[in-house]
């Protein structure tokens, strides 16, 4: 492939690519035209994608610094801030630099790949575009639905296919990337335990995760980050959300799922997954939740914002 | 709830410490100066309803001189306005007096980590008599 340079400009590109050996023959190039330029490269994909690209790429794998999209990813809302990070730490005085970040794969659960995709919209705003960055964001076309295809042409300005690469002719634009999330998320199976909650509640709130947590077989240390998570939630449509709210919880697929609603809405589309600076005031409930819970779903309705807190249960 | 309590959870503050005269109180949590360190001890809940109280009584002991020392091992749950609220009072102090946490509950610890008040100029985190 014909390998351009990093644009002084952020580049957010999707790479559909058919199995594990196109995967390297797709991305090593990219990576060693990055360290040819001298720009930093970081790569954040499965375990069998690093070992296929150390082995191609040889003693060159050195210079390439490689994290495991199953650690840094498990959470999606995880990995904005990691990108965030390596700018900030490699790419001072307008440095380029190129990423590959593969968060969609056909292992992850129907809320976990929503939430990615989400992610991968919410990539188009949350990198200033006078970043000289290339990022690009592979997808096996051999293990995922159409519909996960249809929606990388959406989520991405740019796609790459064979030797093509191309704008996106549906990319959804940056505006609507941003906008709010309203999707509605699917009826849950059962109808759990309810809790309508005001100002004086918090600690029942507490006391309802904290139960059906323990009650679920969470280890001690899991049950007090969801029941921080909760609080933190619960605190915020207090204060925010018109002062009151409801709690469900219910479990569904192998997670113990708690879900906040409240008649307020959240205006900035970031707000989960910025890093708050340590002098700040405001909110840091939801980034608190998305460091300590596994899944988090935060939808704005007509009615209202729901957030969806999911914790894994052990099998 | 048992779950959610710091390393001296029963009636008593960590050995080493006596409690004095109370100087705050509220349906969930009580503040009391201590004995003979400078400093005071709280017991129970930090959260959004009195956070802004806890953050005055400790600003009303910055004034003094030397390290102010809090014994937080009674702390059964301090949300983020709550931590909040004993940062600031750091970040206030800091240069004059710093704000020395003992008995930091597991929890608190963890969550002033992530949201990246564990290592500010001005508090810092006694490991006696804690899990840390």
């Amino acid at each position: 492939m014909n390998e351009p340079i990093t644009e002084a400009h952020y580049r957010h590109e999707a790479l559909l690519y058919r199995g594990l050996a196109d995967f390297v023959r797709q991305t090593a190039p990219f990576i060693r035209g990055g360290l040819e330029a001298g720009e930093p490269v970081l790569v954040v994909t499965g375990v069998p994608g690093i070992a296929a690209l150390h082995a191609e790429l040889g003693g060159d794998a050195e210079r390439v610094r490689f994290a495991d999209m199953a650690e840094v990813g498990a959470n999606p809302a995880r990995i904005i801030p990691f990108w965030q990070e390596f700018i900030d730490s490699e790419g001072a005085a307008g440095r380029p630099l190129r990423g590959i970040g593969e968060p969609i794969c056909a292992g992850r659960g129907a809320a976990e790949m929503v939430e990615c995709q989400r992610h991968e919209s919410l990539l188009n705003v949350a990198i200033d575009p006078t970043t000289p960055m290339w990022l690009l964001c592979p997808y096996d076309t051999t293990g995922l639905d159409s519909a996960v295809i249809e929606e990388a042409r959406r989520s991405h300005p740019f796609v790459t296919e064979g030797t093509h690469r191309r704008d996106s002719r549906s990319f959804r634009g940056v505006d609507a990337s941003g906008a709010p999330f309203a999707v509605p998320l699917p009826e849950p199976p059962s109808r759990g335990q309810t809790l309508a909650f005001g100002s004086g509640d918090l600690g029942a709130v507490r006391d309802m995760v904290a139960g059906r947590a323990a009650e679920a077989g969470l280890n001690a240390s899991r049950v007090q980050d969801l029941v921080v998570a909760a609080h933190e939630i619960a605190a915020n449509s207090v204060r925010h959300g018109g002062g009151r709210g409801v709690l469900r919880a219910w479990r569904d697929n192998g997670s113990l799922i708690c879900e906040f609603s409240d008649p307020g809405r959240f205006d900035d589309p970031l707000v989960d997954r910025t890093r708050p600076p340590p002098d700040a005031a405001g909110s840091r409930g939801l980034w608190l939740a998305n460091q300590l819970c596994d899944l988090v779903q935060i939808r704005t309705l007509s009615s209202g914002t729901v957030v969806r807190v999911h914790m894994r249960l052990p099998s | 709830m048992s779950l959610l309590r710091g390393p001296a959870a029963g009636e008593q503050p960590m050995a080493g410490w006596l409690e004095g005269e109370q100087m705050y109180g509220d349906r969930q949590l009580v503040i009391r100066h201590t004995i003979p360190t400078n400093g005071l001890s709280l017991a129970g809940i930090i959260d959004i309803h009195n956070a802004d109280h806890v953050a005055d009584a400790l600003a009303s002991q910055l004034d003094g001189s030397g390290d102010l020392h809090l014994e937080l091992s009674r702390v059964e749950f301090a949300d983020v306005s709550g931590i909040r609220a004993l940062v600031s009072a750091a970040e206030d102090a800091c240069g004059r007096r710093r704000l020395v946490l003992h008995g930091l509950p597991p929890l608190l610890h963890k969550v002033m980590t992530v949201v990246g008040w564990a290592d500010l100029p001005g508090l810092e985190l006694c490991s006696c008599g804690s899990a840390l």
